[in-house]
């Protein structure tokens, strides 16, 4: 049996273990949220290394990515530093390749996606892969990175202006605490009412919304009008809570698990296993070949209203 | 140490960046805020106000509340608004102390480095 753990920094509500098989290998994958206790975090990891087959980051991003350019969070490289002997992934390397197949899937295989469909990606650059592959769809995208990393009601409209502000932003962005660009802990239970009122015209507007799922959560205006969501990390519960606030249809960029669709920080940690070489030698078309070889597909959920 | 004239010139050139900078003024239409900034080795204390997009600075504290206060040894202070140094290492190495919503906080990193930022 082969054991994948993720450390969240996120809620322990969301705590969570599977067994499933894998191309013929049993694994056991489980999730524990430190509740946005760092140190918590890092003695965690510390006791986990060296025990587990692979650990996954979650509630973090380690790196970030923007055209050709990589940031790397300070906070991020800190937990990742705890860890000496086990693989140990973010979730980026894979967001790089599935997220990216993911919107292509639906350009070729379904109508959600079409030219000219009204995109908000609540954040892009630590989705940068699912950025382009919806700019080379002739989507029209809003990036909406600095509206709900740092409040600015400023839409990026373009892949080269996200590329010019992460390179004047994310070198000195990244060493700040995580938690002041993202919500972490008790922050991904509750909403946050006065910028979800005030930015709920990016979600109105928009046929689809994509990304980071705490984001879109913590954001979330009163009613939706059917809209697509596409992310991942949503639970039953979750499933249940966009059926309530009016989303149309889920689509899920991770594959589902017991009702749950895991971060990709732990199907990146899956991944590595059955690749069975350092992550720092996994190339995207490595990550490609065993996706197809596993049958890895968007799951694609209408929630009728 | 850096002179309170001093931290007024690199205040001023601050001023000018973000005068060129039309992109910024509209991105900071909404975010109506006053910002003391005080030095704890001199006698020197300036104010910042923003107000749909436009940027004010004068010398001294203003009769409103602040939003924010920033607090630093008038070199850091200084080189801060001249573009020399960027407000993150002083903020995390407790150098620079802000006062103020930590959302205030990353909007105002976000404005020093959209006009000194790379």
């Amino acid at each position: 049996m082969k054991r994948v753990v993720s450390i969240s920094l996120g809620s322990s509500k969301r705590d969570h273990q599977v067994q499933v098989e894998l191309l013929g290998e049993q694994f056991e994958i489980s999730r524990l949220g430190v509740n946005g206790d760092f140190e918590e975090a890092v003695a965690k990891l510390k006791q986990l290394d060296g025990q587990v087959d692979a650990i996954g980051l979650g509630g973090i991003d380690v790196y970030v990515y923007a055209g050709d350019r990589r940031y790397a969070f300070k906070d991020g490289l800190r937990l990742m530093g705890a860890v000496k002997s086990t693989p140990v992934v973010d979730g980026s390397g894979l967001k790089n390749t599935l997220e990216r197949e993911t919107v292509t899937f639906l350009l070729q295989n379904t109508d959600i996606i079409k030219k000219g469909t009204r995109v908000l990606m609540v954040s892009a650059v630590d989705r940068f892969g699912m950025a382009e592959a919806f700019a080379a769809a002739e989507c029209d995208v809003t990036f909406g990175d600095l509206i709900f990393t740092a409040g600015i009601p400023y839409p990026i409209k373009t892949l080269q202006e996200l590329k010019e502000m992460a390179a004047k932003l994310l070198p000195e962005m990244t060493q700040l605490p995580f938690h002041m660009l993202y919500p972490t802990g008790e922050k991904q239970e509750s909403r946050d009412e006065e910028k979800a009122q005030k930015f709920a015209p990016y979600y109105y507007d928009a046929e689809i919304i994509a990304g980071d799922f705490h984001f879109i959560k913590r954001y979330l205006p009163d009613k939706l009008n059917g809209q697509t969501i596409i992310t991942n990390t949503t639970t039953a519960a979750d499933v249940e809570f966009l059926r309530q606030n009016g989303a149309g249809r889920l689509v899920t960029t991770t594959p589902v698990f017991e009702g749950r669709s895991f971060g990709t920080n732990v199907i990146e940690g899956v991944l590595v296993v059955l690749l069975g070489k350092p992550s720092s030698e996994i190339t995207p078309e490595d990550y490609l070949d065993i996706i197809n070889k596993l049958d890895f597909r968007p799951k694609i959920i209408e929630l009728d209203n | 140490m850096a002179t309170h004239e001093e931290i007024s010139a690199g205040l001023q050139s601050f001023y000018e960046g973000y005068q060129k900078n039309s992109k910024l003024k509209l991105m900071n239409r909404d975010w109506n805020r006053v910002i003391r900034i005080i030095a704890s080795d001199i006698d020197s204390q300036h104010t910042l106000t923003l107000q749909n997009g436009e940027l004010t600075v004068t010398q001294g504290v203003s009769d409103q509340n602040p939003d924010l206060v920033v607090t630093s040894d008038s070199e850091t202070l200084a080189d801060l608004f001249y573009g020399d140094i960027t407000p993150t290492e002083p903020y995390m190495n407790g150098t620079l102390v802000i006062q103020g919503s930590e959302d205030d906080i990353v909007r105002l990193d976000f404005i020093s480095l959209m006009i000194w930022g790379e």
